[in-house]
């Protein structure tokens, strides 16, 4: 009887020491998905930035009447495992690029807005059809010297380029 | 060679072409015309339940509930079918001449843009006919739907729900603003949809999600009109037609092509017939009278001219003489045709239209053109489709889908393109994707393309054949023998402007041989007509050649099919799902 009783009262406090050892990690697993779940795209939308480049082109270029684009770093408010070019990695900042001209028809195939031959990202277009903007995660495309342009589709022969390179301000610079 | 003369060249080619098939399809010459007013007057109505009703699942904006309903007035039987439209991505309000993309429209003096009713001309002729047709307004999820990974895919799927559970609610209890005028008048388990564009994409997502729902309403047809595929969602065990614009000025690239090609094989047994027509001379916008230039509201283009760099000068799509582009009406009277045709087909029972589903009769008066290709799939039945060579994998350049020997002479390449690796992923390296719909990339997704048989001759040797093992050699039961393909227009041995030809020949058991010319029962050996930005481009046509046209031949005992390219010195095709096929029943 006695010996019954240590077995269960040995059984229960295995049972509590496995939960404390376990519980943290389920708690702090908890939190990591928490913390990689994915931000809405709105929400980056809506996110002050730092401008990292406002141009203006000369004329309006293409169809499209693009007159310029703009660059934004973004510091997101949690950070985010993402796949940045197919590779998984954890990111705590985002850029937005906005092109401007338009008024940019609504289609539907999506805009996608690239640097030089990769894509930045799907474009949102603003209310005004004037604006449209994409959002990326790959610090490796906000480069000086950077060509930024416009398809609609993932379409690389029917990119619209800005002929002003990626310029992109110092620390210390007017913005 | 002049863009004139390549386009007389072709049209010349397309009208010799239609003459010579006139005499095979003057069989069904007698189906009546689908798209044909019918003898019901209709009544049209709205419901509004407020532009921001509708909440779809993890979407960020708020959606309407607004539809139009066109019904055969005062609803003297029933209940009748429901046919359900949805409308693509377009701009969704205008303050004076210019658009805007919000939901609700809360700029200062803005309205909405309807462009649910921009279908209303097919609505009023297939209510006309004992139907219930819904259109359905998606304008909040257009609004904000690139925000979201795919595109609004599920968002416009839910909506459709949405309808369906408020056309329940009026066929049931009845409800506002109808009262009680439905209760007992809709048959929810015959439901058809069509969506257009970003649409055509809602109504395959949304079959797939009806179905995960334990499929609570029974929807017998889909219908993407110039869809758009970013998601590759496949359309199983439901009748599926897609409606593919050659000088589609947005979806370029006809991406919606994928729908079919995917839904093929993809499960055994599926009892749903499959097709496609490729409209030449049609663009994305003008199948939407609100989205075309004649409309009032802002937003309209003639997509081809406003978003293909240089549209204007080519031969097909543009606007020089000679060029091939249907007007408003003319393109109009194609998604009548066909849309009236396949929804009175699989929803209604109106059998009498499906030659025309087939390709076996000719375009419909009301399609107004005859310059188009029809595509055709049969059910996975036995009695109704005998696959001889699927084309899918290396082992079929070999052993056909029936276990026989495929072989060939004088050709070359003989080889695989455009399916799964280790099949390279496009058959034409070096043209755009826009120009080969069959393996353009899909935005999320990274499925692959189409498996076609990339292939060419250069004298009058080459041959194809596969063998039909002798247990399997009773074709008697089938119509056609049938394949799908097309001219191979980067391939320097098909000259610029010209059709391709070949033979079809079955050899029976006995060794008796009999054959027949493509061109004498199809225009698919067109050369893809254009020049400029997507065009030309690669659609693989189906070619149906009718079993009774050859003659001599033992049906019940076939041994082969060959194709014998003995018709042309030169040329270079891709083909792909080689059977034997009857119609649907």
């Amino acid at each position: 009887m006695k010996r019954s009783l240590v077995y269960r009262w040995v059984a229960i406090a295995a049972v509590f020491s496995f939960l404390l050892l376990v519980m943290p990690q389920l708690i702090s697993a908890q939190n990591a998905n928490q913390t990689n779940k994915e931000l809405p795209v709105r929400e980056l939308l809506k996110l002050p930035g730092k401008v990292l480049t406002d141009t203006k082109t000369t004329g309006s270029s293409g169809d499209l009447k693009l007159t310029g684009y703009r660059v934004e770093e973004v510091q997101l408010p949690r950070s985010l495992t993402i796949d940045v070019r197919g590779q998984q990695a954890t990111v705590d900042r985002a850029w937005r690029v906005t092109i401007t001209g338009g008024p940019f028809p609504v289609r539907a195939m999506p805009a996608v807005i690239w640097i030089d031959d990769q894509v930045a990202g799907y474009g949102i277009e603003n209310e005004t059809l004037t604006q449209i903007t994409a959002i990326t995660f790959d610090s490796s495309l906000i480069h000086e010297g950077g060509v930024v342009s416009l398809s609609y589709g993932e379409n690389k022969e029917g990119r619209i380029r800005l002929s002003q390179k990626l310029q992109l301000k110092r620390e210390g610079e007017n913005q | 060679m002049t863009p004139r003369t390549k386009t007389y060249l072709f049209a010349f080619s397309i009208a010799f072409l239609l003459i010579f098939t006139a005499d095979i399809k003057t069989a069904f010459a007698q189906v009546p015309d689908p798209g044909a007013p019918g003898p019901l007057t209709v009544t049209r109505e709205e419901y509004n339940f407020g532009d921001t009703a509708f909440t779809a699942t993890d979407f960020p904006g708020p959606i309407e509930l607004i539809a139009s309903i066109h019904y055969p007035a005062n609803l003297p039987a029933g209940p009748y079918p429901v046919i359900l439209f949805m409308h693509g991505r377009h701009a969704t309000c205008f303050v004076g001449g210019s658009a805007l993309l919000q939901w609700p429209c809360t700029a200062q003096g803005s309205q909405s843009i309807p462009s649910y009713r921009g279908y209303d001309y097919v609505a009023e002729a297939i209510a006309s006919h004992g139907y219930v047709v819904v259109s359905v307004s998606a304008n909040g999820v257009n609004a904000v739907d690139n925000s979201v990974f795919d595109l609004g895919a599920l968002a416009r799927a839910e909506l459709l729900q949405k309808h369906l559970d408020i056309l329940n609610t009026f066929n049931t209890t009845g409800g506002a603003p109808f009262g009680t005028k439905f209760v007992g008048k809709l048959d929810l388990t015959r439901v058809g949809t069509m969506g257009h564009s970003r649409g055509g994409e809602g109504v395959v997502r949304h079959k797939v999600l009806n179905d995960s729902l334990g499929a609570p309403y029974g929807i017998k047809a889909v219908f993407p009109l110039a869809p758009v595929d970013f998601n590759r969602f496949v359309v199983n065990n439901a009748a599926l037609n897609v409606l593919l614009p050659y000088c589609d000025g947005d979806v370029s690239d006809l991406q919606g092509v994928h729908f079919y090609d995917d839904a093929r094989y993809n499960v055994p047994g599926d009892q749903s017939p499959k097709h496609y027509e490729l409209v030449m001379g049609a663009n994305h916008n003008f199948y939407n009278t609100i989205w075309s230039p004649s409309s009032p509201f802002p937003g309209t283009a003639n997509d081809w001219l406003a978003f293909v760099p240089g549209g204007r000068s080519d031969s097909q799509c543009g606007t020089v003489r000679g060029n091939q582009r249907l007007t408003e009406a003319q393109q109009r009277g194609t998604g009548l045709a066909y849309m009236s045709a396949f929804f009175r087909t699989y929803v209604g029972g109106e059998t009498q239209f499906i030659p025309i589903l087939t390709g076996d009769a000719p375009p419909p008066a009301s399609a107004q053109t005859n310059n188009l290709f029809v595509s055709y799939h049969a059910p996975d039945n036995p009695a109704l489709r005998l696959d001889v060579n699927r084309l899918l994998t290396e082992t079929n350049l070999t052993v056909n889908t029936l276990g026989g020997a495929a072989t060939q002479t004088g050709l070359t390449p003989y080889d695989l393109c455009g399916g799964n690796a280790p099949q390279p992923a496009v058959c034409l390296p070096g043209q755009s994707n826009a120009r080969q719909p069959h393996t353009t990339p899909s935005a999320r997704s990274s499925a692959r393309g189409l498996s076609q048989l990339r292939t060419g001759w250069n004298n009058m040797t080459g041959n194809y054949r596969n063998d039909i093992p002798s247990t399997l050699g009773n074709v008697s039961g089938f119509q056609a023998v049938q394949f799908r393909v097309s001219v191979n227009f980067a391939d320097a041995r098909n000259l610029e402007g010209l059709a391709q030809d070949f033979r079809v020949v079955l050899t029976d058991a006995s060794g008796a041989s009999s054959s027949v010319r493509v061109s004498d029962v199809s225009g698919a050996l067109y050369f893809p007509p254009g020049s400029v930005g997507p065009v030309p481009k690669v659609v693989l046509n189906t070619v149906r050649v009718p079993l009774s046209a050859f003659g001599g031949v033992n049906l019940n005992a076939v041994r082969s099919v060959q194709f014998v390219f003995d018709e042309r010195f030169q040329g270079a095709v891709l083909v792909t799902d080689l059977a034997f096929a009857s119609a649907p029943q």
